[in-house]
């Protein structure tokens, strides 16, 4: 028994190293005094202070921030009627699309990607900050559209039924008893969508424009040419602010755990 | 209803960015301007300058060709793509006598082949392929492209990413011509890339100084650059023009059709032409200098770098790469194979 | 009943116009391309041939598509092999410590993946971190090779795309009764046994699932391929991405995405044959 569980401990031990190394790394060379990554030097908050002057870096970063947040914004309230509509209402090809809905989950970021761009470029849209959220809102709706799904099915479909009897109008029924119970589906639909958008290269990588280069794809060219230690020391304030947002999200969590647990 | 809504509000949000500032789109090679020059511009000049790269010729016509016109409004095309991009109608004629810094250039670079009259590009700077070779770990004598298939050196060598000009090195180490179309000769230069591969740590066309700088490769073939460079940072690193040959670029200012920032292009080239500010692009990324005036402001730490300062001997033995058209695709297919 | 008409009208058109115009114009329209002719510098000729699919079969290519499947399917073996005990390991915890666990796993990934595989340049390059510390312990004399090789690209999927496997199976695994196991246990089964005839069964369709969610994208991380292998590799995605953004074929370039969607779909099919849920797999 006690062997097991140094057995567990070990592995997870080991998975969360490699997990946690690469970033590790970063944030230890954030604080080294060379500017080459290779050796730690010596100590150092001076790439703290370059970084607020390297304006592209800091532009690809709000960049970035502009494309999560209003695809996440986007995507979550598409996504979310979408899947109401899909649980309460018939209407054509619904089956197939439905089916289509699973495709920007399952195939390549790739073809999801240049599929997008020979449409743009079909379409003649410019490419920017605004072709590359329309792809983002794409890939993201799906998830939310699951995700809620899973929510609607577990919904007490009387509660609907309740609503109306007493008199509510369809639009008064779904914000103020529908939308309610939805919610643990509709954020986590949203924290998924964030996730995704932030964590994505392939697709960006195809629909950015000149004035848009988003983090990694600013990133991606420095890699290339040279990445110099202010982009250690944003990577590490970005990962600080997550970090403590999560933990602070997943304590509240908990404590529901604990509640239930008690219960 | 919704999603209509919130489409004009991002609409209205990438809008109004846009229309802040005068702006200039620049599409150009990675590694070419400093961001220090294009700071020192967007001071100057109050223009917003959006910069975008690419690593090879046919990238940036990909580029070019897969986005709107107008999305961008300059590029650096080498000589060979400036004649593509006319002949595909992509670019618009530039005036010169609106570029009062155009009598800076050297007239040897001017009225060439692929623009005889320099009506659609004006030069910038030319480039060539260089073998470089760090000393620290490898003696041997290298004076041809073929030295390098010496097993010796496996996994040590770092090539440019540019298919035309590697796949052209290949022609030429085999003593075919650098634009061969032949099957048969293409066939040869395959198998003799093929027998290179074990060699090969990488291919990377941004910053393969980089490799010979970290010592992660103790050979390259880079362009003259980098290669000088790295010289720069390490002077155990000779830089060896080959027997057989190289392959030569001039890389020129372009105006495309459709451009919505003219104006801010003119100034944007004639700041680049003026003397003072073509010295700190050529000091940062020495390639070979065609600006006369220039060339008095540079000491000899650039003057006598030969990697970065060619000697005229090596232009008249170098190769330029030609538009072979359709035949693109003979190149296209041993690429794939090879990798 | 026509403001009831009007009120389904609103909720249904988004999910319309969503579907038909962001997912199913777009592979049309890459459908159609496969079978356009291309010029010699990237023009479409809009002639019917099948010519495309045809290249596609040349030999050159029928060796990316054997590489890419072998870098997928190595990358997809290790994930199972690092997940399955890491995720039990998990399982055997109690309930907020799993929730802690797991909210960890998902901590590198809110960090873009282009900055992860600029950690393990950092890590793996020839006097990098690693090769260093070995050095400098004496276990090696001579640094190593571990990127710009199929090691440093297997690496580099094997994290990108751990997760996707880690959170279904874990999903499953803790979907488990665990009177199940206890009474599995109770009657002397060995832990083998019961791993066997009632872990495994159960967590099927989600391995299925991460295997699925792990086998595709690594056919087309061309950005995992070009950093930590050095460019000297071409896989699926890397073509793909050649013929778009440097030979400028996309006629090729969507014969060979046209090839990579039927593949997915095939694996759609078995994945449905063995009573996977659609639903499952949107739900990391």
């Amino acid at each position: 028994m006690k062997n097991r569980k140094l057995m567990d401990n070990l592995c997870l031990i080991l998975v969360f190293t490699f997990l946690f190394l690469p970033i590790l790394v970063l944030i230890i060379f954030s604080f080294n005094s060379s500017s080459l990554n290779i050796i730690f030097e010596g100590f150092t908050f001076s790439w703290y202070k370059t970084l607020f002057s390297n304006v592209t870096l800091l532009e690809s970063l709000k960049n970035t921030l502009i494309v999560a947040f209003t695809s996440t914004i986007a995507s979550t309230i598409i996504g979310t009627i979408s899947a109401y509509a899909l649980y309460k209402y018939n209407f054509p090809f619904k089956k197939f699309i439905n089916e289509l809905l699973y495709i920007p989950i399952v195939i390549p970021e790739i073809v999801l990607g240049i599929s997008l761009l020979c449409v743009y470029t079909l379409l003649q849209l410019e490419l920017g900050l605004f072709t590359i959220i329309l792809a983002h809102i794409c890939f993201c709706i799906p998830f939310v559209i699951v995700s809620v799904r899973t929510s609607l099915s577990s919904m007490n479909p009387n509660l609907e039924l309740a609503a109306s009897d007493l008199g509510a109008s369809r639009f008064k029924t779904f914000f103020y008893v529908v939308l309610p119970s939805l919610l643990p589906g509709i954020l986590s639909g949203a924290e998924l969508s964030f996730t995704l958008s932030l964590d994505d290269v392939v697709v960006s990588y195809f629909t950015a424009g000149p004035s848009s280069t988003t983090l990694p794809l600013k990133v991606y060219s420095m890699i290339k040419t040279g990445v110099t230690p202010d982009v250690n020391a944003l990577i590490t304030i970005m990962l600080v602010i997550i970090f403590s947002l999560l933990m602070i999200s997943t304590f509240i969590s908990l404590k529901g755990i604990k509640k239930e647990g008690t219960r | 209803m919704r999603k209509l809504l919130i489409i004009t509000f991002l609409l209205f949000l990438t809008g109004c960015s846009r229309e802040e500032t005068k702006e200039l789109n620049v599409l150009n090679w990675s590694s070419y301007i400093p961001d220090s020059v294009i700071q020192a511009f967007e001071k100057e000049t109050n223009i917003k300058v959006n910069y975008g790269t690419y690593s090879s010729n046919e990238e940036c016509l990909a580029k070019i060709s897969n986005t709107k016109l107008g999305t961008y409004d300059l590029v650096f095309p080498s000589d060979y793509m400036v004649e593509i991009m006319i002949s595909r109608d992509l670019l618009q004629p530039i005036d010169r006598f609106r570029l009062t810094n155009f009598q800076n250039l050297n007239p040897v670079y001017l009225n060439l082949d692929y623009d005889p009259k320099n009506e659609y590009s004006i030069p910038f700077i030319a480039a060539s392929t260089v073998i470089s070779v760090n000393r620290e770990f490898i003696q041997d004598e290298i004076t041809s492209y073929n030295d390098l298939l010496n097993p010796k050196y496996e996994n040590e060598i770092v090539l440019i990413e540019d298919q035309r000009i590697i796949i052209g090195l290949a022609l030429l180490a085999n003593g075919f011509d650098m634009n061969s179309t032949d099957e048969r000769e293409l066939e040869i230069a395959k198998n003799w890339l093929l027998k290179l591969k074990p060699n090969i740590k990488a291919y990377d066309s941004d910053s393969p100084k980089n490799f010979l700088i970290t010592k992660e490769a103790a050979i390259g073939i880079l362009w003259n650059a980098e290669a000088a460079l790295a010289k720069m940072e390490n002077p155990n690193i000779e830089n060896i023009f080959p027997e057989e040959g190289i392959a030569l670029s001039i890389d020129n200012f372009t105006l495309l059709k459709g451009a919505k920032n003219v104006d801010e292009a003119y100034q944007f080239i004639d700041y680049i032409l003026r003397e003072d500010v073509m010295k700190e692009i050529i000091l940062s990324y020495p390639y070979k200098n065609v600006n006369l005036k220039t060339e008095e402001l540079l000491d000899s730490s650039y003057l006598e770098n030969e990697a970065a300062n060619f000697s005229d001997s090596y232009i008249a033995k170098g190769k330029f790469v030609k538009n072979i058209g359709s035949s693109i695709k003979l190149y296209d297919r041993i690429w794939a194979f090879i990798k | 009943m026509k403001n009831n008409k009007i009120i389904r009208f609103i909720f249904t058109f988004p999910v319309i116009v969503y579907s038909i115009f962001l997912i199913f114009l777009p592979l049309v329209y890459i459908f159609i391309i496969s079978f356009f002719e291309s010029d010699s510098y990237g023009g479409m000729i809009k002639n019917f041939t099948l010519n495309n699919y045809r290249e596609l079969f040349n030999s050159v290519y029928i060796g990316i598509f054997l590489k890419s499947f072998l870098i997928a399917l190595i990358t997809t073996f290790f994930c199972i092999i690092i997940s399955y005990p890491f995720v039990l390991a998990i399982s055997r915890k109690n309930k907020r410590i799993q929730k802690i666990l797991i909210t960890l796993v998902m901590v590198p990934f809110l960090t873009n993946s282009l900055i992860r595989m600029y950690g393990f340049i950092v890590l793996l390059r020839k006097y990098g971190v690693i090769n260093q510390v070995l050095m400098n312990l004496g276990i090696i004399h001579d640094p190593i090779n571990l990127m710009y090789n199929n090691f440093g690209i297997l690496i580099g999927m094997i994290y990108t795309l751990l997760p996707f496997m880690i959170l279904p199976l874990y999903n499953a695994v803790s979907a488990i009764d665990k009177s199940l196991i206890e009474a599995a246990s109770d009657l002397f089964a060995s832990r083998f046994k019961i791993f066997c005839k009632v872990i495994f069964p159960s967590t099927i369709p989600a391995l299925f699932n991460g295997s699925l969610m792990v086998f595709t994208p690594a056919l087309g991380y061309f950005f995992i391929v070009d950093i930590l292998g050095g460019g000297k590799i071409m896989i699926l995605g890397s073509l793909i991405k050649n013929q778009f953004l440097t030979a400028r074929n996309w006629p090729f370039g969507a014969a060979i995405s046209v090839a990579l969607i039927l593949i997915t779909f095939i694996f759609i099919y078995l994945y449905r044959k063995i009573g996977g849920k659609m639903d499952d797999l949107g739900g990391m």
